[in-house]
């Protein structure tokens, strides 16, 4: 049924591996910050993903509730994102600055704490069942449908699509101005590059590290506000499911390398969803039941002949 | 010498506790893929408590008959670390649960088999646990096989009309065992499947999947929990055009569905459910009962969740004793008969009439629950459709 379309590898596979990319890079960016400035595996990423897409929920409903009707999810996330960013320096203060100057895996084991216990707070606050999002199905954006239809292709893209790419691009832009032109954004860099010279050279490291926690907290929130506008519900264990995908990003693209973390976000994303493209013949190349193999496939050849990931980035 | 002596109180701590009350382990899938599913089981076997508590509880000196909950969260890992807590510190009689068959079959081959402990599941349905033992008799389940659900499944889509279609299963015990039965009936009875593919749970989008699947027919045989992939496949699937006629098998008929996908879009579904035959005396009894305490009545397993939790009490008063190792034929003689027969709710006749020396023959809420040498028993399957914004069921003879 698809011939009639003709834009069927690019509706169903491009579109979706590229939303899907997004998704993971926006969650890889926090984790590769913190791999590259606190030198430890945040395994409470996910989590604080995850707490920000039920607060977003939450301000969804109270906006229903007293205004009458459901705000757009973009905007429900802002109130999300300052309570999100409130958690990751609180945890940061409380649970990982006392470890500080102890062997790493000690605080990736009380991130790994943190991760269990910011998963069961939110399961005693919200119960642990699905929560629909936003109902109903997502049909295709009509303008574009018209407009790439008069153009003789046809685009089929829900307006939620829309709203994660652009968002992505208008995100890592900024990420990117802040990189390079401001002061903490270089500092940042310093720090990354070599804490104890950046010290001596008088950045003030504690400020780098809640600056890395709010840029890290604000991209998470976003990738999760994101993709619970894609799949339309959320759940618990929504982080923990998206961990494994970042992480495999933040290695491939290079640790402590941001822009790897994009790349390495969509590289996954489109592999995962472009293996089943019945690239000969009719079948899937590959079944779809092991698109979670072909990311991790790409990351253990990664380990194995370029462990510093795609942008040279730190190897442990 | 220290370790010994605090080993020794420990134990005569546990001794003292365990005459005054029989544990029991309930592992339940509380948090994972289908929560909406397992609460009102929950419901229901809490209710088969309370009965055999308020009629006198177990044996002569009335000993509380307890319920240790655990969550095994629809997963094998989950199910092996809960249930061998259970088994190993709550030191239980025998376990009612798990609600999965991947979980079932994981904590039945490293935790309860090996330690001797009956295991009588509530939900798992997979065609595998029938031939999961051999000799010890050990896993017993009140849910009938997914090798008569598919079969039924294959001839429900037969007789509406459905001659071509698209299979997609989640790569679990439960959900690749049932689409196999069905794939096979289905071409037995003449229909063709243009393709058959596995999907990995737990993934954001299936929009790639349903786009391959979906090239030749309108029609997908979904095997799925709704709450890992089955929702999103369906959104999936009517955003894309890539089907709009949907049918599978219990994983999937939750309220859930319907409050996210919208009744509007599933006029062109049907799922199959494990159900009980709602003319016998068994389900009046059951239904009075669970109406006066709030429980859903007919939900999926609701029933089966409470035949279970009652039938092991049954055997632990006939047995005489919270003896691991008796439970087994205690439970084939309660279940089997010959005796007298015992309604859902009936603790205190049942109990009655063992004190005298008789024996008894439990008829349950989902069906007769007499075991087969396998463990297995007979069920009744029925259609759900969504008629005014919630499922409806409609038995299949």
């Amino acid at each position: 049924m698809w011939e009639n379309f003709g834009f069927e590898f690019v509706n169903y596979y491009f579109i979706p591996g590229l939303v899907l990319g997004c998704i993971y890079a926006l969650g890889a960016i926090g984790i590769t910050l913190t791999f590259g400035i606190l030198r430890f595996a945040n395994f409470a990423h996910g989590e604080i993903m995850m707490t920000g897409a039920f607060l977003t929920w939450t301000f969804l409903e109270i906006s229903n509730i007293f205004l009458g009707f459901y705000m757009h999810p973009l905007i429900a996330c802002t109130p999300a994102i300052f309570i999100a960013i409130f958690l990751a320096l609180s945890v940061d203060r409380y649970f990982y600055k006392p470890f500080r100057d102890s062997p790493t895996i000690i605080i990736v084991m009380a991130s790994f704490g943190m991760m269990l216990i910011i998963r069961s707070l939110v399961q005693v606050i919200w119960g642990p069942n699905q929560i629909t999002f936003v109902k109903g199905i997502a049909k295709p954006n009509s303008y574009l449908k018209d407009f790439s239809s008069s153009m003789d292709m046809m685009l089929l893209v829900p307006s939620k699509h829309l709203f994660i790419i652009l968002g992505t691009i208008i995100i890592m832009l900024a990420f990117n101005y802040m990189l390079t032109s401001t002061r903490i954004g270089k500092a940042m860099r310093a720090v990354s590059d070599s804490p104890d010279l950046a010290k001596v050279t008088g950045i003030d490291v504690e400020q780098v590290i809640r600056a890395t926690w709010i840029v890290g907290g604000f991209c998470a929130v976003m990738a999760g506000v994101f993709m619970a506008m894609d799949t339309q519900f959320i759940m618990s264990t929504m982080g923990f499911r998206m961990l494994l995908p970042m992480f495999a990003a933040a290695i491939l693209g290079g640790i402590g390398r941001p822009f790897g973390a994009v790349l390495g976000g969509l590289v996954i994303g489109f592999a995962e969803e472009l293996s089943a493209y019945p690239w000969f013949g009719n079948g899937p190349l590959l079944s779809p039941g092991y698109k979670s193999g072909v990311a991790f496939s790409i990351l253990v050849l990664m380990l194995v002949f370029r462990p510093s990931g795609i942008l040279k980035g730190r190897v442990f | 010498m220290k370790k010994i002596i605090l080993t020794g109180i420990a134990s005569a701590a546990l001794a003292v506790s365990a005459s005054a009350e029989v544990k029991v382990g309930n592992p339940m899938a509380v948090t994972g893929p289908i929560p909406d599913l397992v609460a009102p089981m929950l419901l229901a076997v809490d209710l088969a408590e309370k009965h055999v508590n308020e009629q006198g509880g177990l044996f002569a000196d009335g000993q509380k008959y307890t319920i240790v909950r655990a969550d095994s969260g629809c997963d094998p890992t989950a199910a092996v670390d809960a249930v061998t807590k259970l088994v190993n510190v709550e030191q239980v009689s025998a376990i009612i649960g798990p609600v999965c068959s991947g979980a079932t079959i994981a904590q039945a081959q490293s935790v309860t088999m090996p330690a001797g402990v009956v295991t009588l599941s509530v939900s798992a349905s997979s065609p595998a646990i029938s031939s999961l033992e051999s000799g010890t008799d050990l896993v017993f389940r009140t849910a009938a096989s997914d090798a008569f659900q598919g079969k039924a499944l294959a001839e429900l889509a037969i007789a509406n009309g459905i001659m071509d279609l698209a299979i997609s299963y989640a790569n679990d015990d439960y959900n690749a065992a049932i689409a196999a039965v069905f794939a096979s009936n289905y071409e037995i009875l003449g229909g063709t499947i243009t393709a058959n593919e596995a999907h990995e749970p737990d993934k954001s989008s299936y929009r790639s999947e349903v786009a391959t699947l979906g090239a030749d027919t309108n029609n997908l045989a979904l095997f799925a929990y709704y709450g890992s992939s089955g929702i999103t496949i369906l959104r999936n699937s009517l955003e894309t055009g890539a089907f709009d006629l949907f049918f599978g098998a219990d994983g999937m008929a939750a309220q859930e569905v319907i409050d996210q996908i919208g009744a509007e879009n599933l006029g062109n579904a049907f799922f199959t459910t494990s159900t009980s035959d709602q003319t016998t005396n068994a389900f009046g009894a059951w239904k009075a009962a669970a109406d006066a305490a709030n429980v859903p009545a007919a939900d999926p397993f609701v029933p089966n969740s409470y035949d279970a939790a009652f039938m092991m009490a049954l055997a632990i008063e006939k047995l005489g004793s919270g003896d691991r190792a008796g439970i087994a034929s205690a439970l084939r003689a309660i279940a089997n008969g010959p005796g007298e027969v015992i309604l859902p709710g009936e603790f205190a006749k049942a109990k009655a009439i063992l004190a005298a020396g008789g024996s008894i023959h439990y008829v349950g809420a989902s069906g007769p629950q007499d075991f087969f040498n396998n463990g297995d028993v007979a069920g009744f399957f029925s259609k759900n459709t969504v008629v005014d914004g919630a499922w409806k069921a409609e038995i299949i003879k």
